[in-house]
Order: C-alpha cells, then structure tokens, then sequence
C-alpha cells in the first residue's frame, strides 16, 4: 500500500483530483456570482442531473462519451509517443464525412457489414489526415502543433464543401441521412438504457480503449513509442526509427479520432454534418480528458465518462436559466490546473525528498 | 482599376492584424515562453472592446472611442495574458498545454458574457471609423487610393507598432534583455537580470499587442462579433514562423497572409478570378496551405529563440 | 588577518541532497586559491552561493570583515565579485561586446550607447592582454576568445574577486598555459582569485593555497607550496589510490573494425572528421586522445551511425556498414557506450529492466509475435545488475531518473558488454564518475580485452589513456596526428601530440 502512495502514478492522479475540483470551484463562484438565487439549484443540478434521470441519464452520459473518449484516445495516445495531437477537429469531422458518404452512397453493402465499412473508412481517412503533420514533424521538423492547427481549418473548409457537393440537404441545409442499413446496431441498449440514444458505439470505444491499453504496454511497438517519446534521441541511439514511429503514432491517434467521427454521424440520432465555420469541439475536448486521465487508456475512458457527465449535466442546467457554456469554461479551468499540475507534483514530491536522501547516502558509502 | 485599389484596402484590412498579432507572438516568444493562446487573447480583447463600443458607441467623437476600445481591448488581453504567464513562468507548466486552456475559455466565456450581460452572443456595433479619405494624403496619385483612402486609423497604428517594436527588441536595453532570456537565460541570470519579469514583460507586451489585434481584426470587417476570429491567433503564429522571428520578415508574411486571405473572401468580386471557375473553397484553404509549405522549407534551420518553451530553472547548470 | 572574502559555515540543501555541509572558506586579497574536490563535492554549489545565485540555508558570508547578504549576481557584482563558469554563459548570436554588457549596458533615453562600452573594453583588453574582436558573432569565434569575453565580462563591471570554474576543461594546453599567466597577472594587480578544479597539475602551477572538499564537507586548507599532488589527492578522495590498473601485455588478433579516409561534417562547413583510417584488433584497446572538440565526438557518432558519413569507409567484422542503419550496426555487433548517457544511453523515465533491455527487448527470447514478456526481460535485469553490482532503490522497478550517475553507467556497461558485441566502443565511460566505479570499470574493460574483444576506447583523462590503452592514436583537428606505445611514450609527448606539435618540434 505504501508503495502505491508513494508511486509517480498515485501523485499525478492526487493532481489530476485536484484540477478537477479546482475546475468545479471555479464554476461554481462563477455561477454563484452571476446568478446567487439560483446558483446552489444550478450546481446541484450540474452535479446529480444527470444521475436523477436514472438510466437515461446514464445512457446519455455513455453516449456523449464515445467520441470524447475517441479524440482522448487520440491525443493520449499521441503524448505518449512525445507528440501533441492537436489536430483531433480536422481528424474527427474528415472521418465523419467519410462515414457519411459511405453511409449515404454504398447501399450495395448488405446491412451488417455497411456500418462497419462506413467505421472503418471513417478510420481510414482520419488515419490519412494525420499523415501530413507526422510526416512534416519526423523529416522536416516542423512541429505538429502548428501544422495540426493548419490541418484542422484546411478540413474544416474542405468537408463543408464536399458536404454541399455529394451529401448534401439543401432544405435542411446540412448532410443528407445515412441509409439506414448504415446505423450502428442499438444492440438492445436501447431497452436498458431507455430514452436514450445509446448504441453498440460505446463497445468499439471500449474495444479501442483495451486495445490502445494492449499497445502501449504489451508489445514492442508500444515499448518504442513510449521510448520515443520519452526519449528520441536516446531510441534512435537504440536502433529504433524514431521517424517511422513519429508517423505511426500521428497516423493512429489520427485514426482514432476519425473513428470517434464516425461512431457520432452514424448514430442516427438527429445528428448531421452542418456546414458551418466552426471547429468539432469533440476534437478539442479529446485534450482534457487525455490530460485528466494523465494519458492513460483506462483513465482516459473514465476521465471521458466524466467530462460527459459534466456536459450533460450542463445542459440540464439550462432549465435553471443557466448558460451552458459554462460547462467549456469548468473544463478549460480543469485544463489550465493540469498544466499546473507538475508544480504540484513538485510540492508532493518534497514531502517525499526525505526518503530520497536516505537512498542517496546509501549508494553514496559504495 | 477600382477593383485593384479595392483590393488593396482590404488586403491591409487583413494584413494589420496578423502583424500586430504575430509581433505579440514575437515578443512572448523572444522572452522565452511560447503563447499559442494569441486566438484566445484576440477574443478577450475583441470581446471587451466590442463590447465597450456596443454600450458606449456615442459616447464620445468616433475615433476618440475607437482609442477608448483600443485601450480597454489591450488591457483586457493584457490582463487574461497574465494567467498564462503565471502558468508558464511561475508554475513552469507545458506552456501548450497552458496556452490551449485559454483557447479553450475564451470562445466559452465570450458567449457568457454576452449572452450573460449584454442579452446575445452577437454583439453589435457601429462602425463610424472608416475615414473615406484623409486630406492632402488621399490626393496623391497611386499612392492615395491604396493607403490614404477607405482606411482606418487601425491600420497606421500598427504600422507605428512594427517599428515601435523594431527598436524596443533592437536598439533597447530592455530589448537587449529580452533576447538574453530567449536565447540563454542562463546568461541573463547570471548578469543579474531577473528572467522572470522579463519573460512577464514579454508575455504581458503579448497579451496587450494579441487584444488590440483582435479588435483591430473586428471592427473593419464586420458589425457583429460573434465570439470568433476565424484562426487569426494561429494564422499569426505561422506568420511569426514564416517571418523567422523578425519584426519586418513579419511584416511582408503578413502582407503576403493578408493578401491571400482578401482574395479568398473576394474572389466572387473580382472578373478574372471568377471566370477561372475555381470553387471558392480553393482560396479559402490557400493560406493554410501556403503556411505549411512554409514550415516544410523554414523548419530545418529555424532561428527560433534558442531557450523558448523552457521553464527556466535556476538549478539547472 | 583579515580576508577579503570569507564563507562561514555554509549550508546549501537541494531536494535530497546536502550540497555543502558546514562548509567555512578563507580567501586572502591578491591570493589565488584553487577549490580541489571530486565531481559532485559541492565546490560549483559554494561558488553559486557566493555570487548569489543560491541562497544558503545556514551560514554568512563576509567581505574585509563586514558580514554582507548576497541575494543575487547583482548583489555580488556590486560587492566586486564576478564568476566565468564552466559552461559559458554567452548568448550564441549576440556580439561579442553585447555578451560583455548585458546586464550593466549604459542607455541614453533608453536606447544602447555602445561607444564608451567599447573605449573600456578595448582598454581593459589591451591591459590584461585579452584579445577579442568585440564586433564577432559569439558562435563564430574560438573557445579560448569565447572564455577570454567571459573573464572581460567581470573585469568590465570593476570586480576584484574573481571565481574561475573549471576555466580549463575546454582549452587546449597552449590555452591553459596563457591563461594560468592571465590568472598570475590578474593577481598580481590585487585581483584575488578563487579557482575551481579537479586536477592537480594546474594547482602546482599557479595556486598559493588550496582547500578540499569532499562529499559536502570541507575537509581543510593547505598551502600548495609544501604540500605533495598525493597529499592532495587523498585528501580529495579520502584514501590512498592505486593510480595504475593491473594489466598484462594485450593478444592481439584479427581485425574486426576498418576505417578508410573516413570523412564527416556539415554541408558547406569544414571536416570535422578528416580523412581518418585506422584499424581494431580482437583483443586490443585502441584508444583515440585528444583534447575535447577535436573531432573524437563525431568519429563515434559516425561509427555509430548516429551522423552519416561524407566519404571512406568503415568495416565491422568485413561488412560494409558506412551507410547502414543504427540498428543493422548493432546486429552486425557494434555496442556502444556513449558519452552523454542521459542524452543516449537511457531512458531516464523507464525502469532499470527496459534499459537493460534496450538493445535486445525484439529478440526472439522476449518478443513473442510483438508482444513482449515483460517476465523474461525483469529476469534478465535482475542477473546482470547482480552480476554488475548495479545499484539502485527497487532493483529492476526502479525508475533509472532516481539512480547516481556512476550505478547508471554501470548499467550501461553491463548491457553494452553483455549483448557480446564484435567491437565496444567506450566514450568517456568514468566521466563523473567516483573513483571506486572507475576502479570497476577500467577492470571490466581490460577483462572483457583479455577474453579477445576489440575495444575502441575515447577518453580525454591522460592517466586513463596511459593506464588501459595497447595502441594510441591521438586526434587533432579532425586528423590522426601520431600513433604511440604507451610503454614508449611519456604523458608530456602525448600532450604535446594532442597539443598539435608534430614529432619533429620535441626536439
């Protein structure tokens, strides 16, 4: 048990906690301040809403899930290997489009296979759209940040327009409906989770978690990204190809993002491609929730369900007069705490330094 | 011809706030500490002085008020800057990381606030600055039309602030400083400078320059700010990389962005573009296009500030 | 007797360690007076605190007498006292006259007047015969002008206490000759001198007194003069130490490693590498000396195949390797320890078990189909740290970041040595490292020569270089200058050599 609290692992997950209730406090002055007689109604609101909608309220926290905990995936999975995916809306809404299309146009797959096909081509192309900042980042040292950002307005503006050139519902003025052959299976969730939207979506998200999860700690793939990323020219000293493993990295967080697209626009929830000039904000929110869950699939996958929640919780606020906005704003306070949180580990870890010292002047009478 | 002069208005329009945006990018990152939260403090900025005007807008001659929103758009970047700062500089936090919260309160909390304060998230205003034509200057052949005329104040500002900015990083003591932060802090501390304030000053100079920039970008090109700038933040940050960390390189990137940008938002305007048939969306999508190609050719030998990104700490050696 | 500085009973912490303990230093005016301790005794930490860029837990500082607070450089530089350190603190792309005024620049109306900065510095220069180009670019000139701007920067704010760290790690022996004259200088005109350093020849050459730390804890003071470099030595290391390593005449046999007209460099710059063969047998210690930034460093990383080649060869066991990749290079046998064992040598954030594993973790007795046996591989960890007496708080569990520097390169040696490579290339393996594991590691090394492997051994230490090569080539300016027997060489000609005189100037 020591042990466990002594580990790297309990202080950064003591921080991760913290951020989460500093994000909360911070909401909650905010409401409190802009609108008292309500503000406790509001917060409780926010904190139990959801739960007092019984299993459909469950169930719609599980679904909002599915692509938070995708674009998590994504960028956890690229911090490991050292690189910072923030191209997660162009990944995302560039997959979607292609399950979309697929969704829409190949209706000569039989039922049970088009959905897959759609997924998988959602996979695909958000795979591909990584494919120009890793390879920039691993043969031109261009940092990802910003060629990611470049990626996300050239998706953004491309998808818009392919949308109002092959997919599109001019009445509606949004993507055309997906055949229905197209739908991801409900996979009778929909009984137990009454109400809501919930489908077999929130499985594959599980299947992606424990797959990722595999990755990074089973294999020797997993062993050289993380090398990589904690390291790279210490993994190249080793023989690995850093430049391989930078693309491979990008390629599948991108992947992951695509497919969190897909699993949205196939939902066949009333959820459609509008053609606006916004970024997927599923794509930014993938960042929280990989830094909450400090990176780590598992954590990632309840660090997702969590910041869902809080959505959904947001939204029920509304009833209250409150903005939901300020759901983004709590999240954003919970992204600028974890930045902060290596001065708290740092102030964990002094308490710590005694223990330190005694190893120290061990090695040291060799 | 008209078109042409017409073109070269709105490609100032477009130019002027990327320059001041990327020289706030200039001075933050010359000091040491990466700001990618530019989007996020134009915003800020763009918010409060839209706001001001929205209230206030007679309450004094025009351009007396635009000054007004001008300082309160640059107080208020300067002031939401600081978080980053404090984040970057006290806490040695990832600065990205940092630098995404921002990005990711501010369009939240513009449509708090407006919705909040002001009743809707679209808040309105009148644009009473465009000066037609300024006297005498506006006459001169040529040269009237594209810089004297159909202009606004804004836009001679910024001008004022590249030079500003040229001199104070150049030709000061505290410019001098600053660099010495950027490229080895090390060396600064042991001269007895504080890293610290100065980095503080770099982001703080950021947070005013990247607030004034998003007003400056709103009030030419629309009566509505509707908790957006369209990825100028980040456009500015390629136009920093392209212009290699040099306050007049900056420059012509900027104008060279600008341009691109005005052509892709006029090109149903212009005869010879639209017969060529190109879908709108092309240009839309050039400026990002023509950014990545820089970085491809710019990356390899970047003259990016040496220590940038680095928290300093004093123990390292 | 009043000193001008003095440092009583100084105690600086850092998380976990005890920097200097109780630590109290006398330094008379116009003295010089060499701070003798091995890597990590404490003597940077003291010297930092005395220009106030730490502060002490416990203890004062006292100038002519007076107790004075040294908050920070400011504080010191006003006090008249000034620090060159080891690792230059000059910004790269700033002249060589904004380097010397940062921090004390004159301004009118705020902007830089350069003019009367100049007139100083050329006259101050003049003074102390330190020449320097004040309009050069800081990246474009020699290490020696580059230490030469940092001794400027200190006379240019007026101080008379000058602290040198380790001033001559980076110079070459004609540099270190000009400078111990400037250092005599500089005291003679009443500058007072405090100089740190950790070999012993330079202490006889110029320093009036000396004082030992080790560990943290100051040990004494002694006057140079009546005092012997053993005397010295074991006060530094606190026993007696056998200077020479037991070894037996080398076996030689087949040659395992070719180089020809081995060229290497940046595009457009001149050759780092020039032109460089030579030849390693089985069962010998090849040893390349030079004085540090003579091209050793990018030989091995060619070698390695960390930077690629211009031109030549290289052969390992009779396969061309010159443009194969890293990983092909170790599984034709190259091992490899190399000189920056955090920047290469480890993953400082993995456990000890996965660097041990780092060259062998996708071999077939722990890679099964891609997925590693993590069991297999703590097991092999636990045999070779036990074998190599690697130390470290959980064993196999531990994060390497937490290990000392000298458990960490022995972790290294053991996994280079034990992945049984054709050749072992060794850069620098005691570097920082205390005198027991060096001890280990020169014993490991002439082991693993008498079992028949083929070692190419980089070291910048003389007493290393003489005690455990069989053949030396020494390396100057990028070019194989000589060719020596260590039996039939003495450590002054090998100096010399690595100096740059060619054979016939001995005479």
């Amino acid at each position: 048990m020591k042990k466990i609290l002594k580990s790297e692992g309990f202080s950064s997950f003591i921080s991760s906690c913290i951020a989460i209730v500093i994000g909360l406090v911070f909401g909650l002055i905010i409401i409190l301040l802009t609108n008292p007689s309500q503000a406790l109604d509001g917060f409780l609101n926010l904190i139990v809403g959801p739960l007092k909608l019984g299993m459909t309220g469950i169930g719609r926290v599980l679904f909002y899930a599915v692509p938070i905990i995708m674009t998590g995936l994504s960028v956890g999975f690229a911090f490991k290997t050292g690189l910072f995916n923030i191209g997660t809306p162009g990944q995302f809404i560039v997959g979607a489009f292609a399950a979309v299309y697929i969704g829409v146009y190949w209706t000569f797959l039989p039922s049970g296979l088009h959905w897959i096909v759609a997924l998988i081509g959602a996979f695909i192309v958000g795979g591909l759209w990584a494919v120009v900042p890793g390879l920039m980042k691993a043969y031109l040292n261009v940092n990802e940040v910003i060629s990611s950002i470049m990626m996300n307005y050239i998706g953004m503006y491309l998808v818009n327009y392919l949308v109002k050139e092959t997919v599109f519902d001019s009445l509606r003025s949004q993507s055309l409906p997906v055949a229905s052959s197209a739908v991801i299976p409900k996979l009778g969730l929909d009984k137990i989770f009454t109400g809501s939207t919930l489908n077999a979506g929130i499985f594959i998200a599980i299947i992606m978690v424990i797959l990722i999860y595999v990755i990074l700690n089973k294999t020797k793939f997993g062993y050289e990204m993380k090398a990589c990323g904690f390291n790279a020219e210490a993994a190249k000293y080793a023989g690995i190809n850093e430049k391989k493993n930078i693309v491979l990295a990008m390629v599948i967080a991108g992947a992951l993002a695509g497919l969190g697209g897909g699993l949205v626009y196939l939902a066949g929830s009333g959820k459609f491609i509008s053609i606006v000039e916004v970024l997927a904000p599923e794509g930014f929110n993938g960042i929280p929730v990989a830094l909450l869950g400090l990176s780590n699939p598992i954590g990632i996958f309840f660090s997702g369900i969590f910041i869902s929640y809080l959505t959904v919780g947001g939204n029920l606020m509304q009833q209250f007069g409150f903005i939901p906005e300020i759901v983004d704003i709590i999240v954003s306070a919970i992204i600028y705490c974890s930045a902060l949180s290596l001065m708290i580990k740092i102030w964990l870890g002094q308490r710590k330094s005694k223990n330190i010292k005694k190893i120290e002047t061990k090695e040291g009478d060799e | 011809m008209d078109l042409f002069y017409f073109v070269i208005q709105q490609t100032w329009t477009f130019s002027i706030p990327l320059l001041i945006v990327a020289l706030a990018g200039l001075f933050s990152e010359r000091s040491g500490v990466i700001n990618i939260a530019l989007e996020g403090i134009m915003l800020i900025g763009a918010l409060f002085g839209v706001s001001y005007l929205h209230v206030f807008g007679n309450l004094l001659p025009p351009q007396l008020n635009l000054i007004v929103a001008l300082l309160i758009a640059g107080g208020t970047g300067m002031l939401f800057s600081l978080l980053h700062a404090f984040a970057a500089i006290h806490m040695k936090a990832d600065q990205t990381i940092s630098g995404t919260a921002l990005n990711t309160f501010a369009p939240a909390f513009c449509i708090f606030f407006g919705r909040l304060v002001l009743g809707t998230q679209q808040i309105s205003f009148e644009n009473l600055f465009r000066i037609d034509h300024i006297p005498v200057l506006g006459s001169i052949p040529f040269i009237g039309p594209m810089f004297f005329q159909n202009t606004y104040m804004t836009t001679f500002l910024g001008i004022i602030i590249l030079f500003i900015s040229y001199i104070l990083i150049y030709k000061t003591k505290f410019g001098l400083r600053l660099r010495a932060c950027g490229e080895l802090p090390q060396a600064a501390d042991s001269a007895g400078i504080s890293v610290y304030k100065m980095r503080y000053a770099g982001v703080l100079i950021s947070g005013l320059l990247a607030g004034l920039g998003g007003l400056i970008l709103v009030i030419p090109t629309s009566t509505i700010f509707n908790a957006t700038v369209a990825g100028y933040g980040f456009l500015a940050l390629a136009v920093l990389i392209f212009g290699q960390w040099k306050p007049f390189k900056i420059f012509f990137a900027a104008l060279f962005f600008g341009f691109m940008k005005t052509i892709a938002a006029t090109s149903n305007a212009i005869p010879f573009l639209l017969n060529l048939g190109i879908p709108s969306v092309v240009y839309k999508i050039i400026p990002y296009i023509a950014t990545l190609i820089v970085l491809a050719f710019v990356s390899k030998n970047s003259a990016a500030p040496r220590a940038e990104g680095e928290p300093f700490d004093k123990g390292k050696r | 007797m009043e000193y001008v500085i003095e440092m009583c009973h100084i105690t600086k912490e850092f998380p976990g360690i005890i920097a200097n303990d109780d630590i109290t230093l006398q330094l008379k005016k116009g003295e010089i007076h060499a701070l003798l301790g091995e890597n990590g005794a404490g003597k940077s930490t003291l010297m930092s605190v005395l220009f106030g860029m730490y502060q002490p837990e416990k203890g004062i500082i006292k100038m002519n007498g007076q107790e004075v607070s040294i908050k920070d450089p400011n504080d010191a530089n006003r006090l008249g006292i000034g620090m060159v350190h080891q690792h230059f603190k000059l910004v790269h792309n700033f002249t060589v006259l904004e380097n010397i005024i940062l921090g004390a620049e004159d301004t009118k109306n705020g902007l830089l007047t350069m003019d009367a900065a100049r007139k100083k510095v050329n006259a101050l220069s003049q003074k102390y015969h330190l020449n320097v180009d004040c309009d050069a670019i800081t990246s474009e000139i020699t290490v020696g002008m580059q230490q030469r701007v940092e001794i400027l920067k200190m006379l240019y704010r007026d101080n008379d206490v000058l602290i040198f760290d380790e001033p001559t790690a980076v110079l070459t022996p004609q540099e270190i000759n000009e400078l111990m004259g400037i250092m005599k200088n500089l005291s003679a005109e009443g500058k007072s001198i405090l100089f740190i350093t950790h070999k012993l020849n330079e202490i006889k050459a110029v320093a009036d007194r000396c004082s030992v730390l080790r560990k943290g804890k100051y040990i004494g003071t002694i006057d140079v003069k009546t005092t012997s470099k053993e005397e010295m030595s074991e006060m530094m290391v606190g026993r007696k130490v056998n200077f020479n390593v037991k070894k037996e005449k080398a076996k030689p046999t087949d040659v395992i490693l070719d180089v020809k007209h081995l060229r290497v460099g940046k595009k457009d710059h001149k050759d780092v590498v020039n032109d460089i063969s030579f030849q390693v047998k089985k069962g010998e210690i090849v040893c390349i000396a030079g004085i540090d930034g003579n091209g050793q460093s990018e030989l091995v990383y060619a070698l390695s195949g960390l930077m690629p080649v211009k031109d030549g060869t290289i052969m390992l066991d009779g396969q061309d390797i010159t443009k194969a990749s890293i990983f092909k290079r170790n599984m034709v046998g190259l091992g490899h320890i190399p000189e920056d064992r955090h920047r290469h040598g480890l993953i400082l954030d993995y456990p000890l078990s996965y660097n041990i594993a780092l060259k062998s973790y996708f071999k077939e007795r722990f890679n099964h189909h891609g997925f590693l046996d993590y069991a297999k591989i703590t097991e092999y960890s636990d045999q070779l740290i036990e074998k190599f007496d690697v130390r470290s708080g959980q064993g196999s569990q531990t994060i390497t970041r937490s290990m000392s520097g000298g458990n960490q390169q022995k972790a290294i040696i053991a996994r280079e040595i034990d992945n049984d490579p054709q050749l072992l290339i060794a850069v620098q393996p005691t570097r920082g490292l205390d005198v027991g594991a060096i001890e280990f590691i020169h014993t490991e090394l002439i082991k693993e020569r008498d079992e028949g492997r083929a070692i190419l051994l980089i070291s910048l230490e003389l007493d290393e270089v003489m005690n455990l090569a069989d053949r030396i080539l020494v390396i100057y300016e990028g070019e194989i200058v000589a060719e020596l027997d260590p039996q039939q060489t003495t450590i002054q000609e090998l100096g010399l050599y690595m100096a740059g005189s060619k054979k016939e100037d001995i005479k």
